[in-house]
């Protein structure tokens, strides 16, 4: 871990800059080892699937509801970075009838975001590992680059997390996830997954079809992760609107662990680069 | 769209290469050029030679993040497209030949990499881009229309795809997509003629999926030469398969510490394997993978690991290499076109590229294995070092100091349009205010100012320690603040306010534990307190609100832990909002300093959408365009100046109409924005260098606005007079004298500044406060004529006409520039290319070889930039023949030195000394230029490059303008620019000759709407004139010939039905372009037979003795010409109508007269035709006969003195319109 106490202790004593920048240079090292140690971590956490093994994969059950409302309650299997069952119970508002759906047995959805954000993580690793210990390190500006570009790839993989994809209604409505069900699921009911944070998200819409010469203002909905009651699209020549909206979620724990570890790497990764920052602009300024 | 202001950049680069740390490159298929992309996000385009010496020639600018990808977009020889994406998912298509963007997108996910397919369907060739990147299907793009058409997606685990390559087999049609995913998953695709027809986003699905457990994939590569092999590297080994059933023929792993990036065949047996820090090996390979050995395949299923193959060839690193900052880019190309070079390339993080030609046959065997000697290196800055003179910058000639061999840089500025002065902060902490024009005339052209050392008078501000890194003028974004304020920014970690007359030091605030980075203006509706405030980010991750009033720092929002990426306002709710590059947001309340809230994720990107749908579209350019520098670069300039320029042609539309009422005071605050100079680094470690950017239409419109004020009356009709101001006598002299006064006292400034730069006495301050509002209107004035003057010098082809030259010289003053200038090119989405100071390197030694002999710079100065491009040449006549117009219609539009003085409001011109002023002064006194010779010098230039460049130059050395873009212009709603493209369209229509048209009618035939071709080919086929000429037949033959040609590709387009169905798959702004290159294909097929006909009627009037049948026939074409014309009319107006009637010919006239009015037009034509059938033809050709008399006379009377007013009335009548639209 860097010491800036004793690095600045340490300035009066060195006659040159480049003195400086390589004693920096010579704690990046120990920065770039911690930062792979919590990268390592948390690719653990994603259980990358080498083939062969797959089916030593974990399944991990969550159970989706809300304390306050019942009307939807979801148990979703997670495997990896894809759900491999889901059973969905539903209490339609007017008719209070139950509807139950499952995935069917051959389908799997993927959760992109998972496997994104795994991705990018293992990119970063694959940056760091070409830096190994016996790498050195020459200028500041080298070490800066590299942090950019292991910066990018964790922002990008902490935002796949953070921020779900916002889709428009008629995508939801023609993506594959509503060909999953068996029983099939009726044509006034849309479901999504998403990961939101650290949490395994459902939303459950309910529809109802608009007459077709209606008074009402139509106006499309754009895209949003969640669509508000009273939302409106049209598909296949019908005008629906949304009439409920149902959101269940549960935490993954070791989504949230992966959380905290990006945002460690991240923190440490500025930290260093302020640092260097720091000693080039010293070092730059003493040419004036 | 920019594209519609013409508006010419011309870039002073300075001595120092932008940084350019390579990150993806592309040779072009005949090797004529290199491409690289940066992580910065400009590209840059290196001409090569076939001795392999290269020259970087452009520079484009566009993409705001990093390049992540290249690849070539069209197959054909004549169209160079290369397409471009970015860390961002923005992509980009450009014309490599001159820099344009041809179209632009921005898909939601980033590319690593771009592969260019041709299919073949029928006859048609469609051009298709096959991505992949981060995200787990391959994405089919249209390579026109940069629109995703389907998608390559896997059934069976999908993942990331991190290689691909595309397997054509001559053996069958199908061709095959073979990708790598990031898990080691080798996945086949079969792309038919079928697939490649698919219009809805069905998606894909593998044909293939098989496990090659190849982990961190680099590059996967075909066999081109057996089409049997496959080559597949990973970081830490490489792998042939064969590619028929993807089984392992060979795997040699890296040495201990390198890791693989890539590799290609360079041959049926030899690979080129390439590592990550630049070292590449030749390896022969084992006779078990190759097919034409009886081994082939022997090893399969019992691959021995380790066996690594001999190697042939090495190539280490440059031993004397600069220090690189990451990875360099490698890549080997190989020609399939003369000349047939095996290229293995080479970009470093240096801007270097370094290119080894790898022969054919291998080496005598030796025992240590020989390394390939380098065919060629250069990187940026070498060749900006290799420039004689070298490449200038703004203010490098206050910059050198003396003993050093190097200019301080500039580092941070900022130009004042109000002034025309720039500000510039320096690397030693000086900032230097200095007159724009006149430095880059200094820089750019030669003159007497080249004797004058420490010219143009300028002021230093010192105060800073260091390095100055921002400067900001407040009272530019908004009049709230105080006008002598100027705030700026160091690495000192101070911000300090100065006062911009006097030079003084205001206050310093050190609030800041950092660099400050930014300074911005907060938004119209903050408080009171904050209205006052300018904000500061520093790069301890703070942000300061400092009260220029109060002198103090009302809040300091600091502890973000990452970068300020973005300041967003909530003015309504007392908000600050801070983007922090990790994403998170940071909610500060201005009034007390609390934070409010820090959020992440799907919040915080809600809070800075949200503070944009309350923010003001203007407000929010204005003071958010500086945040990211890096996307600043090219918003703030490109957003700013469509801005501005919209901003200026309202206000200027309103400010002409309150000219009528003698208020002529406001006119000169609008009249600056003819030039725009805009300082861009692609690095924020950079240095600024300086783009000027010309408005032609603005300096036309000031040109005219200050004819308007000139209180002349002897050139003024008193009949005009009366028309125009009653008020302009009285308020002219009025102005007259207190201008004189006022020229006076800034003669007596500028020399005092000149002389007495850093120490002015105390009254004179006193008194300069005093001055300080009229100086400021004084340099406006000023500004004008210089612009143009710069413009002109800079534009006009030199050395092609001795006399004319000297006339430029001499008579209008203009300066010949020192070296061939280095322009640029704005084209869609303000996507923009620079002309690199070294392009007439490539320029020299493109034309050298052209004309068969050594050519110096001297030799293509001026003259040279008319043989780079279509397009540019295209821009470059248009607004200089546009401008040599205006001025030729202005009373004594001469830039000699004398006439400055004489024009109102003029300072005192840049003749140097005071002595020397004086005496250039009294010398031309003597004998000033007659306005007519004047206008002569200008009417000889502009003709000059109208009708007689292709000639002067010869077809080698020009490049002819595209007719396109003229035809676009033909309705431009400058007039001045209207005319002078449709004149260069006719020269260039008369020039191309008649299969030059005939190929144009061809090339724009099937663009043309149908219900253009019915009716105009129904309604107005005129009866073919069987008396005149057989040139005639031959022409009203070709028309015919031409129409009938279009009428086939109706038909022929239903038979290709899917053509149309891609267009109407295309989104909504490709449609938008198309109708818009239709409409500028009818405009210029319209143009060309107008003036067919023009030219026919005018032999007909010539011969006077009209019989019954050809007035009949005549009327009839007449007809059937207003039907086609009516819809055109429609956006006409009836001030230019009238006006055009009267500057034009006779042949004209008649058309023109026509357009009058729909319903006067009707109603005559029922009369004539009345009276046609009275059996009165001879009364209505004498009816015509005496209405041209008049027309004439009335014209002749008019013509001179009248036209200032017309100009005048016309620039008004257009800005009004504009402002309506």
């Amino acid at each position: 871990m860097l010491n800036p106490q004793r690095s600045l202790s340490e300035l009066p004593k060195m006659s040159s800059a480049s003195q400086v920048e390589r004693a920096v240079l010579r704690e990046v090292h120990a920065v770039l080892k911690q930062l792979q140690d919590v990268l390592k971590e948390a690719s653990r956490r994603f259980t990358l699937p080498s083939s062969g093994l797959d089916s030593q994969l974990k399944q991990e059950n969550f159970i989706l509801g809300s304390s306050t409302m019942d009307q939807v309650k979801g148990v979703l299997t997670l495997q990896g970075e894809a759900l491999t069952q889901a059973d969905i119970n539903l209490k339609m508002a007017k008719s209070s009838q139950l509807l139950h759906f499952q995935f069917r047995d051959d389908k799997h959805w993927k959760l992109q975001q998972i496997q994104d954000a795994r991705n990018h993580v293992t990119q970063a690793l694959h940056l760091l590992s070409c830096r190994d210990e016996t790498y050195h390190f020459k200028t500041g500006a080298e070490v800066n680059k590299l942090m950019d570009a292991v910066m990018l790839q964790l922002t990008r993989a902490r935002n796949r997390l953070t921020t779900p994809a916002s889709l428009t209604l008629p995508e939801l409505a023609t993506s594959g996830l509503m060909k999953m069900f068996s029983p099939p699921m009726p044509g006034d009911v849309m479901v999504n997954f998403y990961i939101n944070l650290s949490k395994l998200c459902l939303t459950v819409y309910q529809l109802h079809v608009l007459p077709p010469n209606t008074t009402k203002n139509f106006k499309p909905a754009g895209s949003s992760v969640v669509h508000n009651p009273g939302a409106m699209f049209e598909l296949n020549n019908n005008r629906f609107e949304v009439s409920h909206v149902h959101k269940v979620e549960c935490v993954v724990p070791w989504l949230s662990d992966t959380l905290v570890f990006f945002t460690i790497s991240l923190q440490l990764c500025q930290q260093l680069k302020d640092k260097i920052s720091v000693f080039s602009s010293f070092w730059n300024s003493r040419s004036f | 769209m920019s594209g519609n202001n013409l508006v010419l950049p011309i870039v002073l680069w300075g001595r120092t290469a932008p940084t350019h740390c390579i990150s993806s490159l592309l040779v072009l298929d005949d090797c004529s050029a290199v491409i690289t992309g940066c992580h910065d996000g400009q590209i840059c385009l290196w001409d090569m030679t076939p001795d392999l010496q290269m020259c970087p020639r452009a520079m484009l600018f566009g993409h705001t993040s990093s390049i992540t990808c290249l690849a070539k977009a069209s197959a054909c020889a004549d169209k160079q497209y290369i397409v471009s994406a970015s860390e961002n998912g923005e992509m980009c298509l450009w014309d490599v030949n001159d820099g344009r963007c041809i179209e632009f997108t921005k898909l939601a996910c980033a590319h690593t990499d771009i592969q260019f397919y041709q299919f073949t369907i029928g006859t048609q060739k469609e051009g298709r881009l096959l991505c992949n990147g981060h995200y787990p299907e391959i994405l089919v793009l249209d390579a026109t229309s940069l629109e995703v058409l389907y998608s390559l997606v896997s059934k069976i685990s999908p993942d990331w795809i991190s290689a691909m390559s595309i397997i054509r087999s001559h053996r069958t049609q199908e061709d095959t997509v073979v990708a790598v995913s990031v898990t080691g998953i080798l996945k086949v695709w079969i792309i038919t003629a079928e697939v490649s027809r698919m219009q809805d986003l069905d998606p894909v699905f593998e044909e293939e999926s098989k496990p090659i457990h190849c982990q961190s994939c680099q590059s996967v590569s075909f066999c081109n030469f057996t089409q049997n092999s496959l080559l597949v590297v990973c970081s830490k080994y490489w792998r042939v398969l064969d590619a028929a059933d993807y089984s392992l023929l060979c795997s040699v792993p890296s040495e201990a510490d390198q890791s693989w990036t890539g590799g290609d065949f360079i041959s049926a047996d030899k690979v080129i394997i390439w590592t990550e820090d630049g070292c590449s090996y030749i390896y022969k390979l084992p006779p078990s993978c190759l097919s034409a050995s009886e081994h082939f395949r022997s090893d399969v299923g019992k691959t021995k690991e380790g066996a690594v193959p001999p190697l042939i060839y090495k190539i280490a690193e440059q031993p004397d290499k600069q220090l690189l900052i990451c990875p360099p880019v490698t890549r080997f190309f190989f020609s399939r076109r003369e000349p047939f070079h095996k290229l293995l390339i080479q970009g470093d993080s240096g801007g270097r590229l370094s290119m080894w030609s790898v022969p054919d046959r291998s080496p005598a065997p030796q025992t240590s294995t020989p390394e390939l000697p380098i065919s060629s290196s250069l990187s940026l800055q070498e060749s900006f070092d290799r420039l004689l003179p070298v490449s200038s910058g703004i203010i490098d000639q206050l910059s050198v100091l003396p003993g050093k061999e190097q200019p301080i840089k500039v580092t941070a500025s900022v130009y004042i349009p109000a002034q025309g002065r720039l500000v510039c902060g320096r690397e030693d902490g000086s900032i230097i205010l200095v007159p724009a024009t006149q430095t880059a005339i200094v820089q750019l052209l030669q003159g007497e100012h080249m004797l004058r050392r420490g010219w143009p008078p300028h002021r230093t501000l010192r105060g800073h320690r260091n390095k100055v890194t921002c400067v900001l003028y407040p009272y530019q974004v908004s009049p709230r603040y105080d006008q002598r304020a100027l705030v700026s920014g160091g690495v000192d970690f101070s911000v300090i306010v100065w006062d911009i007359f006097t030079g003084e030091m205001k206050h310093i605030f050190c609030v800041h534990g950092g660099e400050i980075t930014q300074l911005l203006v907060p938004p119209e509706n903050c408080s009171t307190r904050v209205q006052h405030c300018v904000c500061s980010v520093a790069s301890d991750h703070s942000v300061g609100l400092l009260s220029l009033k109060e002198r103090k720092c009302i809040m300091l929002a600091s502890r973000h832990l990452f970068p300020i990426q973005v300041i967003k306002w909530r003015p309504a709710d007392d908000y600050l909002v801070v983007g922090c590059s990790d994403g998170s947001v940071y909610v500060w309340q201005m009034d007390t300093g609390a934070l409010d809230r820090c959020v992440m994720g799907l919040t915080a990107v809600e809070i800075l959408s949200a503070c944009d749908e309350l923010a003001p579209a203007t407000v929010d350019a204005l003071s958010h365009s500086a945040v990211n520098l890096k996307q600043a670069m090219t918003r703030r300039s490109l957003a700013a100046l469509k801005n501005m320029a919209q901003h200026k042609l309202q206000t200027l539309a309103t400010n002409l109409l309150a000219a009528d009422n003698a208020d002529k005071g406001n006119l000169p605050k609008y009249s600056h924005n003819a030039l725009v100079v805009s300082a861009m680094k692609t690095n924020l470690s950079d240095p600024d260098m300086h783009v000027l950017f010309f408005d032609v239409e603005a300096v036309i419109i000031q040109l005219l606005t200050e004819e308007a004020q000139r209180p002349n009356p002897t050139l003024v009709s008193p009949e005009s007079l009366h028309k125009s101001q009653a008020g302009a006598d009285k308020g002219g002299s009025f102005l007259a004298n207190k201008i004189f006064k006022q020229v006076k006292e800034t003669m007596k400034e500028t020399i005092k500044e000149h002389l007495l730069d850093d120490d002015e006495e105390e009254e004179e301050e006193q008194r300069r406060r005093e001055e300080k509002s009229k100086s400021l209107s004084l340099l406006e004035y000023n500004l004008t004529m210089d612009t143009a003057k710069l413009f002109m010098s800079c534009l006009h082809a030199w050395g092609l006409n001795q006399q004319l030259d000297i006339i430029c010289l001499e008579r209008l003053g203009m300066l010949r520039p020192h070296c061939p200038i280095s322009f640029g090119l704005i084209s869609r989405g303000g996507h923009m290319s620079l002309m690199l100071p070294t392009f007439k390197e490539s320029l020299l030694r493109k034309l050298s070889v052209a004309t068969g002999r050594k050519l110096t710079l001297s030799d293509i100065v001026g003259k040279g930039t008319y043989g780079l491009s279509r397009a540019v040449t295209t821009q470059h006549l248009l607004s200089v023949i546009s401008l040599a117009n205006t001025l030729m219609g202005m009373t004594n539009a001469t830039f000699v030195g004398e006439h400055m003085k004489k024009a109102p409001a003029r300072p005192p011109r840049p003749g140097g000394t005071p002595e020397s002023l004086r005496r250039s002064s009294s010398g031309s006194q003597s004998s000033p230029p007659p306005q007519a010779h004047i206008k002569q010098g200008w009417s000889q230039l502009a003709a000059m490059h109208c009708v007689m460049l292709p000639d002067l130059l010869g077809l080698d050395k020009y490049r002819p303008p595209l007719l396109e873009m003229l035809a676009r212009r033909w309705q431009d709603r400058c007039l001045e620019v209207r005319e002078a493209a449709q004149a260069l369209l006719l020269a260039e229509l008369r020039r191309v000759g008649v299969s030059g048209r005939k190929d144009t009618i061809d090339m724009w035939a099937p663009y043309l709407p149908q219900y253009v071709d019915t009716v105009s080919s129904r309604k107005y086929c005129p009866p073919v004139d069987r008396r005149v000429t057989g040139q005639r037949e031959d022409e009203g033959g070709r028309e015919e010939r031409g129409r009938r040609g279009e009428r086939e590709d109706e038909g022929g387009r239903e038979e290709r039905g899917e053509r149309r169905e891609r267009g109407r798959g295309r989104t909504r702004g490709e449609r938008g372009e198309e109708r818009e290159r239709t409409r500028g294909g009818r405009e210029e097929k319209r143009g060309e037979e107008r003036r067919e006909r023009r030219e026919e009627r005018g032999r007909e009037r010539r011969e006077r003795t009209r019989g019954e049948r050809e007035e009949r026939e005549e009327r009839e074409r007449g007809r059937g010409e207003r039907k086609d014309e009516r819809e055109r009319e429609r956006t006409e107006r009836e001030g230019e109508r009238e006006e055009r009637g009267e500057r034009r010919g006779e042949g004209e006239r008649e058309d023109e007269r026509r357009e009058r009015g729909r319903e006067e037009r009707e109603g005559r034509e029922e009369r004539e035709r009345t009276r046609g059938e009275e059996g009165g033809e001879e009364r209505g050709g004498e009816e015509r006969e005496r209405r041209e008399e008049r027309g004439r006379e009335r014209e002749e009377r008019r013509e001179g003195e009248e036209r200032g007013r017309e100009r005048r009335e016309r620039t008004r009548g257009e800005s009004g319109g504009q402002s309506l639209d």
